[in-house]
């Protein structure tokens, strides 16, 4: 788990400047979430599964994917596959800026790396805080693991699993 | 570390885990990958470096060198595998009766680790339908004039950069008019077609193709078959089969020394890097403008005039599906690059042929997995990544 440690490290040094202490306990690794932006609707990812945030990199191409596959990057000798998490949700493609970064989360044992608007920070979100999500499921399995509630604030937590596999995952009409 | 290292004083030899020198491996790809990345940095551009370039040629060439170590490190002489089918050889005599003499020759042939352990499966399936279907039992045998022992041959040589595999017995032979009415009867010739003998035992090959009411001779290579072509496909290898009746069959494996390094040339395609192993390259063309040929007939397909024969166009933005097939069509890209297949040759268009370089390979896993027609990724002295496409599977492909 220490991988996960060293990776938000930046994350972690933000969190720690407004005076939260994020990483108190390494044990509740399960309930830390890396928060990010996609136009204004904040999402999270467990952080169990970020290897590392890099910046927007120089994509290669690649023949034979979905569209919302990018293309690869080449970091430090891994090819990495790059996923637009806007194009992913059908949401509207968007020029990438110097706030855009890529979040590479290894799933599945195989590494993968989602282009967010900008990370926001690490959130520790206990499962008593965190909302099923039954009315979201139309069908299949829902790529929303649950809706992560922090005093005011509202993230919308992403099972990765779903994400980075084949099946559609458009994000129903009530949420966009 | 030292723990772990177990020494044997008169040998000379270290025991050393997969895993460290799979990790050894990914470092001295790295390595060469950033000694290019320092020597095309853009911030040389325009400098008299003199006495740089000729460190950078040593550090180049020790850089090679080093790599060829490393790649040494993970050859295992094919003797391992060699002996594991020598035992079960012991087992064939006693389930069908016969008397077999295994003859192993170039047991010394070194190969990748990697690859020695996926070929028992396959190499042993061929022994098997070799003592099983190959060789007749001792009084047919006696009858034929033949020695009363069986004889296989297992043995391996190695061939420039490959290693080739041969297990031969002195059998009866495939059986030609039962096989090619069997591939007939599933459409692989047509009625009236007398294919070449390399040509028709490639069907074994096939999927399923062989059924135990085929011919006895062939009884139950169907899976056993399968299981071989997969691997063979996973190791970038290829098969041949000869045979001559009443005399034997010949099955020789074609496999790579080594899975991780591969000597390409690199095309670019609009935006997109593809890398191709240099041995299939048969030829590279800038074709004039009679020399291509259209087909609308046979749904759109183009066709390349070379010195007589017709080569088959592949366009792989086509094949990728990155095009609408029914938009109207681009001109042929300006350079075409003829392949070798089994299916026959091919003609990929390309904007241009860039460079011909050792590249690191990397497995497609994950989302990349899907990707069709492709051994992996190749990791480019310039960081770039390109495609290594399988042409066999282009041709197989494009040919539906």
């Amino acid at each position: 788990m220490n991988q996960a440690a060293e990776v938000t490290e930046d994350a972690m040094t933000a969190a720690a400047a407004r005076g939260e202490a994020a990483f108190n306990d390494a044990d509740n690794v399960d309930d830390m979430y890396l928060t990010f932006a996609l136009a204004d609707e904040e999402y999270g990812v467990g952080i169990g599964v970020v290897t590392e945030i890099v910046g927007m990199q120089r994509i290669m191409s690649v023949p034979d994917m979905p569209h919302y596959i990018k293309g690869v990057i080449n970091l430090r000798g891994k090819v990495i596959p790059l996923m637009d998490a806007r194009l992913r949700f059908g949401m509207s493609e968007r020029p990438y800026d110097d706030r855009t970064v890529v979040i590479v989360m290894d799933v599945e044992d195989a590494l993968i790396g989602l282009i967010v608007d900008g990370v926001s920070e690490v959130l520790e979100i206990p499962p008593t805080q965190v909302d099923a999500h039954g009315q979201f499921g139309k069908g299949g399995k829902s790529v929303i693991s649950g809706i992560g509630k922090v005093g005011d604030r509202v993230s919308i937590l992403l099972d990765t699993g779903v994400l980075v596999s084949d099946s559609d995952v458009t994000l129903p009409p009530d949420l966009l | 570390m030292s723990a772990q290292a177990e020494t044997t004083n008169d040998t000379g030899l270290v025991r050393v885990s997969s895993e460290k020198i799979g990790r050894l491996m990914d470092l001295v790809g790295e390595l060469s990958l950033s000694v290019s990345e320092t020597v095309h940095s853009p911030d040389l551009q325009g400098l008299d470096l003199a006495s740089f370039d000729a460190a950078v040629h040593r550090l180049t060439m020790i850089v090679r060198e080093v790599q060829d170590v490393a790649t040494e490190l993970r050859l295992v002489p094919m003797d391992d595998v060699f002996k594991r089918l020598r035992r079960m050889i012991r087992e064939l005599e006693r389930q069908t009766g016969k008397k077999i003499d295994l003859v192993i020759e170039g047991g010394d042939t070194a190969i990748d680790k990697m690859v020695a352990d996926k070929l028992y499966d396959p190499l042993l399936h061929v022994i098997r339908n070799s003592a099983d279907h190959g060789l007749e039992g001792q009084e047919e045998r006696v009858e034929n004039g033949k020695n009363p022992k069986g004889r296989i041959l297992l043995s391996a040589s190695q061939i420039g950069s490959e290693v080739r595999i041969v297990v031969e017995d002195d059998g009866r032979g495939l059986n030609r008019s039962k096989i090619l009415g069997k591939a007939r009867e599933r459409g692989f010739f047509g009625p009236e077609e007398e294919p070449e003998p390399s040509m028709l035992w490639r069907v074994i090959f096939e999927p399923g193709f062989s059924t135990a009411d085929t011919v006895s001779n062939l009884s139950g290579r169907g899976v056993g078959m399968d299981v071989l072509n997969s691997t063979m496909t996973s190791l970038r290898g290829r098969i041949t089969v000869d045979s001559w009746e009443n005399k034997g069959t010949r099955v020789a494996l074609f496999i790579p020394v080594s899975l991780a390094f591969l000597d390409c040339i690199i095309l670019r395609l609009g935006k997109t890097l593809f890398a191709v192993p240099i041995d299939v390259v048969s030829e590279i063309a800038r074709p004039e403008g009679d020399e291509l040929m259209n087909v609308s007939a046979d749904s759109k397909r183009e066709l390349l005039k070379l010195r007589g024969s017709m080569i088959p166009i592949v366009r792989l933005d086509q094949f990728f599906n990155e095009v609408d097939a029914d938009a109207e069509r681009k001109p042929v890209p300006p350079i075409l690059v003829v392949f070798n297949t089994a299916t026959g040759s091919i003609a990929i268009p390309v904007d241009e042929v860039l460079d011909r370089q050792q590249v690191v390979m990397k497995p497609l896993v994950g989302r990349l997995a899907s990707v069709r027609a492709s051994w992996g990724c190749a990791l480019l002295g310039t960081g770039e990544v390109a495609l290594v496409l399988d042409c066999e599977r282009l041709a197989s492909g494009a040919a539906k």
